[in-house]
């Protein structure tokens, strides 16, 4: 094999499918980027066998050459410092080749390194993942989506299904739902119709395979292709394969858990509400839940307060739009109100109360967007 | 500094004194308290001077007791009337200073300067020795001393119902002649390692080199060094009682066991015992630790920590018994423990509900409204939650009391 090669592209590269790659993986081949090499393309691969990365380098874009000369071939190259030597490379052109006892080297200018690379064909074969069962989303979209869910996941591994984001298709609905079993996210959108119109509705991705996609995918007006089969989901973008395995078993009916009636409610601006909480948390955050207590007065008026025993207190008063139904007093975990409502992102929201134990939910003012984030309170002693 | 005096009052075998005083019959008989007269390790945990006399020594074999001392009379212990006597002492105590620091079940220090103002110490110590042997029929000695440590060194001075003054200026002929092995802070292992160096009497211990001291014990041999001057700044502090970091409770097989179930038994009673304990100080705790001894004495602890809160029996043997089976090598076991650790009062514990499982607690919702109303117009005090049951007593309660003394007081 031997390639001569853009060596901004191949950085790209190369970052993208690193996002894959496990320092700590047990299988050695897997602490390798596989490079393919054809006449049309060259391919990266970086696995950690939950998440799969493609990442494609044309041989030409809108005219502009990024690969100058190919011997088509393939190789296993060590991910550890292949990084750095392509950043520190001196010429903008980067040659690499391999010989048939899986010598590599790579050249630049009269930098020259040689690698020991290893056996392509020890590579694990990537499943092919029939595309029938696919749906197409902007990317910007499926980042916002991302964006407001994901960060509700589990990170503990008690109930492994709820590391994941629940993703569900029907009637040409999409909603995603994450929960950590203390608060919940969910958004929905609805699709532009699909030729075949798909559906399923326990597909759980890992959050983690949810972050690092996000980070790969570049803000744009462009689609990506979502194909999903029992065990994997693949995003493929034009140069980009994102392959996730999926999580094992039931993700559980969330619908139920969300209140359909409320006994408070208050209406506020969301920025004000944010600022607020996260003062009156300063004082709370040594405090193990991060507890910030909420408690309704006259005239629309929300006292917010916090105190840890040893340190002090913190007390605020915030004015709302409204304050509706019966007098309320609630505690909950600071950090959670603030994730949520970042999550919403908008300017004027809601937040609906069933009682100082149950959930309450936290939606935008204006319903343009389907979002709702659900937490649970504290219950203090 | 300011000059202080402190008391240290110390009951003269308390149990064996408590029993006399409740079965007057026993007076002057040789009797020995004793863990499980028909187990092997039937200990006794106390004895009367008339039994001491004989022989008898605290942590003898009950077959060595009866060997020294024929007639001796065997009685369980009666946790409940120790309490009962403790909680009387101490309500004595602090009607003279509240400046009272209770160390054990029968002993606890006193901080009198200022009450010593106004009338003389020794007499000051004479009138709580007489009211406690009026009042409750019980015996004890007095230290009374410019600190803590000389304070506890006097009380062991003179006993039955002594009073001792022990002054700086008198360490020379009363602290400094008497054996290493006696002096407070000084274990078996301890005095075996000063003896090495030559050092037999406290007198010795407060002449050596601090650096070989440091040396050979660590801070503990500047520490000792100090005391041993007659040296101690520790305050008498009330609060001290709350310092509590976890609450354990073992129990010694009656013979080496491999079998599941006695074991399964055995932990259902420690986590039952440590959960009484929680419930009384009112604590719930985050980490569950257990402690194995085998048979060759090979002794391991495993623990977990927890996400949330526990304060149930049921959870803490959970836990206890995973843990167990989780670290159990097989072989057969002669004690086990259950420890609760990283404890926290209610008043600061805050539990984060679960969305599938909050109903449990929402059921409790409109109960907890109607308290804190009630409290708002009544103020904090006028709820207390009802101790569902008495602590069932056991023997390693001996700090517990001293949190319903504050509790009491």
């Amino acid at each position: 094999m031997k390639i001569i090669i853009e060596r901004d592209q191949l950085m790209q590269s190369i970052q993208n499918v690193m996002k894959a790659i496990s320092p700590k993986t047990t299988i050695p081949i897997l602490s390798g980027i596989k490079i393919e090499a054809t006449q049309e393309e060259v391919k990266l691969t970086g696995s950690d066998s939950d998440i799969t990365i493609e990442s494609i380098i044309p041989k030409e874009e809108e005219g502009i050459v990024y690969i100058h000369d190919v011997n088509p071939g393939k190789v296993v190259v060590q991910a550890k410092f292949l990084p750095d030597i392509i950043r520190k490379l001196p010429e903008s052109e980067v040659e690499i080749s391999s010989d048939d006892d899986l010598n590599l080297t790579i050249r630049s200018g009269k930098a020259e390194f040689k690698l020991n690379g290893q056996d392509p064909e020890e590579y694990p074969q990537l499943p092919v993942l029939q595309t029938e069962n696919h749906f197409d989303l902007q990317i910007d979209l499926l980042k916002t989506l991302i964006r407001q869910t994901n960060f509700a996941v589990s990170t503990s591994e008690t109930r492994p299904i709820l590391t994941g984001v629940n993703f569900k298709l029907e009637n040409n609905n999409l909603e995603l739902v994450a929960t950590d079993s203390h608060r919940l996210a969910s958004r929905k959108i609805e699709m532009d119709k699909q030729e075949d119109s798909i559906s399923f509705n326990n597909i759980v991705i890992p959050g983690k395979s949810l972050t690092e996609l996000n980070k790969i995918l570049d803000d744009g007006q462009e689609t990506v292709q979502v194909s999903v089969s029992d065990n994997q989901i693949l995003f493929k973008t034009k140069y980009v394969y994102f392959l996730s395995r999926l999580l094992d078993g039931n993700y559980p009916d969330t619908s139920r858990l969300i209140p359909d009636q409320s006994k408070t409610e208050v209406k506020v601006n969301a920025k004000e509400l944010i600022q607020t909480i996260d003062r009156a948390s300063l004082l709370a955050k040594d405090n193990r839940n991060n507890i910030v207590k909420l408690v309704t007065q006259e005239n629309d008026v929300l006292e917010i307060t916090s105190n840890s025993p040893e340190i002090g207190t913190a007390e605020e008063l915030l004015q709302t739009k409204s304050i509706t139904g019966e007098e309320l007093k609630i505690s909950f975990n600071a950090k959670y109100m603030i994730d949520a409502l970042r999550a919403i992102d908008a300017e004027e929201i809601k937040i609906q109360f069933t009682g100082a134990m149950r959930p309450f939910i936290i939606q935008p003012v204006e319903e343009e967007q389907h979002i709702l984030q659900l937490i649970t309170p504290v219950r203090t002693y | 500094m300011k000059r202080r005096i402190i008391f240290h009052v110390d009951m003269n075998s308390f149990y064996a004194s408590v029993e006399m005083a409740y079965n007057p019959d026993l007076k002057g008989k040789p009797l020995a308290i004793a863990g499980n007269p028909e187990e092997r390790k039937g200990i006794v945990v106390t004895s009367s001077y008339e039994a001491r006399a004989k022989g008898v020594k605290t942590t003898m074999p009950l077959w060595q007791a009866y060997d020294l001392c024929p007639n001796l009379i065997v009685m369980r212990p009666n946790f409940e009337r120790y309490k009962e006597a403790s909680r009387l002492i101490f309500t004595i105590l602090s009607e003279i200073t509240p400046i009272v620091q209770p160390v054990s079940i029968d002993e606890g220090f006193m901080d009198v300067t200022e009450v010593s103002k106004n009338v003389d110490a020794r007499e000051l110590a004479q009138t709580i020795q007489n009211r406690i042997l009026d009042e409750l029929d019980l015996p004890c000695s007095i230290g009374i001393a410019p600190n803590k440590f000389l304070a506890k060194m006097a009380s062991d001075m003179k006993k039955p119902q002594g009073i001792t003054v022990l002054r700086k200026r008198e360490l020379h002929e009363k602290l400094w002649p008497l054996p290493i092995g006696e002096m407070y802070g000084v274990g078996a292992k301890t005095e075996e390692k000063l003896k090495q160096l030559n050092l037999f009497t406290i007198g010795d211990l407060a002449k050596a080199n601090v650096m070989t001291l440091k040396q050979l014990l660590g801070v503990n041999g500047e520490r000792l060094h100090i005391r041993s001057n007659g040296e101690d700044d520790r305050e008498v502090d009330p609060d001290a009682v709350y310092d509590f970091k976890s609450i354990g409770n073992s129990k010694t097989l009656p013979f080496d066991t491999t079998d599941e179930a006695e074991i399964m038994r055995m932990f259902k009673t420690l986590s039952e015992k440590v959960h009484e304990r929680m419930k009384t100080k009112k604590v719930v705790s985050e980490n569950i630790q257990i402690m194995i001894r085998y048979h060759n004495r090979k002794t391991i602890t495993r623990g977990k920590q927890l996400r949330d809160y526990i304060d149930s029996a049921e959870a803490i043997y959970q836990i206890a018994f995973d843990l167990f089976q989780t670290h159990w090598n097989q072989e057969p076991i002669r004690l086990l423990g259950v420890t609760a650790q990283q404890l926290t009062t209610l008043e600061d514990a805050s539990k984060q509900l679960d969305l599938f499982n909050y109903e449990a607690e929402a059921e409790k919702e409109t109960l907890y409204q109607a308290v804190e109303k009630m409290k708002e117009k009544y103020g904090d005090r006028i709820f207390k939650k009802l101790d569902q049951s008495e602590p069932k007593m056991s023997t390693s309660f001996q700090k517990d009391f001293l949190m319903d003394y504050k509790k009491k007081k």
